[in-house]
This record gives C-alpha cells, structure tokens and sequence, in this order.
C-alpha cells in the first residue's frame, strides 16, 4: 500500500488542471525584460549641454592647462630601449686570466678559448640572458705575462697590446646562441647526441668590428693584421718577438674555421660518447650544407 | 701538437676570403733601413735603444700611487740616436732644450694614468709629436697665393690712397678760397 505523502500527491494531481501554456511559468531568470525605448529626446545625441563635452574640443591627455605636463618634468631614461636584441658580454680582467695560468687551471701549451675558461668553473654565463661571450677587460694588464693564444669575444687596444707584448696572440670572435650554448658545456652537448653546429657569421652591426685588424677580429685579413700588431707595438712601447724556427709558433697560429666552433672538430659531426667514437656524414649534401654559412 | 684544425676549410675560410694575403701574421718583415741618411722622420722609434725607467707616480691616489709603479721615464742619448735624421738633431736640441741633460740626455716623462702601459704610450706619443713638430719646414708660397696676396697689397694701397684724398679735400673746404 503507498504511503500517506503519495496517496495525498497523486489525489492533489488528479484534481489539478492538465499542464497548458496558461499554467506554467518559466524558471527565474532566464526571461528578461526588454530595454525601455529611449528614442525621445535625440536632440543632444547623448553629449549633454554645450562645453567641451558636447563641442568635442578635449584636451589632450595629460595636458594640464599649460603647466608642465607630469610626463615632462623629468627626462626619458631608455633603460630597456631594444634589452632583447642588445648584445652582453660579462667581463673577465687580465689579472683574473694571469691568476688562473698562475694556478694552472689554464693550459698555456694549448689554445684558449671561452670553453677553456668556462671548463676551470669559475666563469658562467647565460644564453637565455642574452650573453654573447667573453669581454676581456684591461684591469691587470700592467702585470699579465703570459705567452698565450687566446680566442675571446669582444676586447679593446690596451688588452690586445698586454697580450701582444708577451708575445701571445689574441683573436676577437663570434658565436651565435646555439653554438655558445655547445660551447659553454661541451660534455653536456655531446651527451645530446646532435651533431656539432655550424657557426654563423656576425650580425650587421658586428661584422665590422670581427672584420678589423685592429681588434683581431677572426674575419680580418692576415696582412693586416701583421701591420696593426706592429703598429700598436710602436704604440705602446714594446718590441715583437721573431718567433721564426720557435715550436710555439705553429700554436700560436691555431685557428678555428669561421664555421667551426671547437678544436679538432667538424661541424655536422656526432661525437658518440657511449661507444667512443666520431660519426661523419658522408653524403653530398650534408657536407655542402656544413661547408657554407648560407 | 698536431694542428687537427687545418683539414677543415669552410667556404668562409680566411684562405678563400683572402687568397692573397699571407696567413703567417707572426713572420718576421725585414727591417726599415736606418734613419739618419733619410730625409724624413717616418715615425719609428726603436724601443731597445731607449732606456725606460718606472717609479711611482705622485699626486693623489692613496696606497695605489704609493705602491704601484706606474710613471714612465724614458730616456736616450739624442747625438748618438741613429733612428733620427741628422738635421732634425740640432732643430730638437733647441726646440726642447729644457728636457736635454748636461750629458746630452732627452728625457721623457709621464705620468698621466693609472697604468703604466699607457703611461709609456702617452711618453712615445709626446716624443713622437715633438720630432714631428722639429721637423717641421715653412712652407713656399704657391704661385697662386704670392698671386693673391699682391692683389690684396694693390687694393688696400688703393683703399689708403682713397682716404687720402678724401680728407685732403676736407681740409681744402676748411681754407678760405684763393683765386
């Protein structure tokens, strides 16, 4: 037998009308009621009574009736002008490279590079932050002395004399992001399993500073570069040394390719450190690509 | 060590960028012949022949300029220098008689920066500039200009003359006339 709730229910059903359009309403608020029709007075079209407001005569925005405009009263300071596209190069000092040969944590016998330096642990940098490099700064070039064959990324006259004066050598080069980021951490890079990236050549505004002489840039000519070390010798006040029959020299000499960016290795190379060994394309096409910076 | 890196030749390599140049920027060139036959001064001062002395710099500058040595003397016996022409010797020796010592020494001091290898170059800069301010001759007039400088001699005698008789006629207009 159904309870006494339901039993009442359906006797209150029965007895109700049939469900009609006339007897239901709909849920709240989900009807609403239209706007009242505001066409009357057109006259004004909303802008109200006479002034600026209905003239459309404004000021400009943050004008203050003459008085010097807050925006004004102090000078533009361009503190971020262009911080995407500005190159950073931290500095490392003469007497910071002295004391790290002094050390022995950098091999005199062999080419310096920013890998070297970055490899004595001391020295970090950060792609992501937009450094480009190493800027070799000339604190400490009154006691540099030693014969070494560095390779850095942006320098000036006094630290290319100092090195000079030693009887080192000194180049200035580039590295776009990809390649100073294998660079920085080349056990890293290799444990990727990519192959070594093909370097390429400076932007616009850089390539004239890699191409001069004076700043050793590793575009410039050879000759000219002769010329200016001489020159800048007569500068400074220190005589060449004549390396001629000197085992040195042909370190001295060592150069990377525009496009190469470690010693000894090819771009388009797979060093496998697992199975310790070198893989080199051999197909045409592969090779032209790693040969030319287009 | 063996040179690995010179297999690899990019078609951006110095070698093909620069076909003619020679890649050995550490070579010996020969040296410039000696300087007192020439006629002129080229600039070259020979290092090894000047006796450069540092000490420490005065003025300011706390235990740096009391520790450091950062000023630079150089010094050399100007009759027996070979690497100046022998006709700017006597013209140096007047110009700059303040720096010649008894013994016929030229001194150059500096002690301009903090660094002592600036302050070198600042000492062979100023004694460059010095031989190069001797050396200097005065220089003949073109033909051209004697040209121009007679024009302008005839027009201001022309200019004096006018005024001349300007102020003559002035005068004669103060005197009473005479028949």
């Amino acid at each position: 037998m159904a309870s006494k709730v339901t039993e009442r229910a359906l006797n209150l059903i029965k007895s109700m009308p049939r469900v009609a359009l006339n007897n239901i309403k709909p849920l709240p608020h989900t009807s609403f009621t239209k706007k009242t029709d505001r066409r009357g007075n057109r006259k004004k079209k909303g802008r109200g009574d006479k002034g600026q407001g209905a003239r459309g005569t404004w000021d400009p925005l943050g004008y203050e009736g003459g008085q010097n405009p807050l925006i004004d009263t102090s000078p533009r300071e361009r503190y971020y002008a262009q911080y995407a596209v500005r190159r950073q190069y931290p500095p490392v000092s003469l007497l910071e490279l002295q004391r790290l040969v002094d050390l022995n944590r950098l091999d005199t016998s062999k080419p310096i590079d920013i890998t070297s330096i970055c490899n004595t642990g001391l020295f970090n940098f950060d792609v992501s932050k937009n450094h480009f490099g190493v800027n070799l700064t000339d604190e400490g070039c009154d006691q540099f002395a030693a014969k070494i064959n560095l390779e850095v990324q942006w320098t000036s006259e006094l630290v290319i004399a100092a090195i000079e004066k030693n009887g080192g050598t000194i180049t200035t080069r580039y590295y776009d992001p990809p390649c100073l980021a294998a660079l920085y951490d080349p056990l890293a890079f290799f444990k990727k399993g990519q192959p070594i990236p093909k370097c390429k050549l400076p932007p616009q505004d850089a390539l004239a500073y890699y191409s001069d002489p004076n700043f050793r840039g590793y575009l410039a000519d050879p000759e000219q570069i002769l010329e200016a070390r001489e020159k800048l010798a007569q500068k400074y006040g220190y005589k060449l040394p004549d390396l001629t029959g000197d085992p040195v020299k042909e370190m001295l000499l060592m150069r990377k390719d525009p496009l190469q960016i470690f010693y000894g290795l090819e771009p388009g190379w797979i060093v496998n450190l697992k199975d310790k060994c070198v893989l080199k394309p051999k197909d045409e096409d592969y090779l032209k690509y790693y040969n030319t910076s287009y | 060590m063996t040179p690995v890196t010179y297999s690899y030749k990019s078609h951006v390599s110095l070698e093909k960028v620069y076909p003619d140049s020679n890649q050995d920027f550490l070579r010996k060139r020969d040296e410039l012949p000696k300087a007192e036959a020439l006629e002129k001064f080229e600039g070259f001062i020979p290092i090894d022949q000047l006796e450069i002395t540092m000490s420490k710099s005065s003025g300011p500058g706390g235990q740096h300029v009391n520790k450091v040595n950062s000023k630079v003397e150089m010094r050399f016996h100007l009759e027996s220098a070979e690497w100046i022409p022998a006709w700017i010797k006597p013209r140096l020796m007047k110009q700059e008689h303040g720096r010649v010592t008894k013994e016929g020494y030229f001194v150059v001091r500096s002690d301009m920066t903090r660094k002592q290898m600036l302050n070198q170059a600042d000492c062979l800069n100023k004694l460059r500039n010095m031989i190069y301010k001797a050396s200097e001759l005065p220089q003949e007039l073109t033909s051209e200009e004697i040209d121009l400088k007679e024009k302008r001699i005839l027009k201001a005698k022309a200019g004096i003359l006018r005024e001349k008789r300007t102020r003559s006629l002035i005068k004669q207009n103060r005197l009473s006339p005479q028949y």
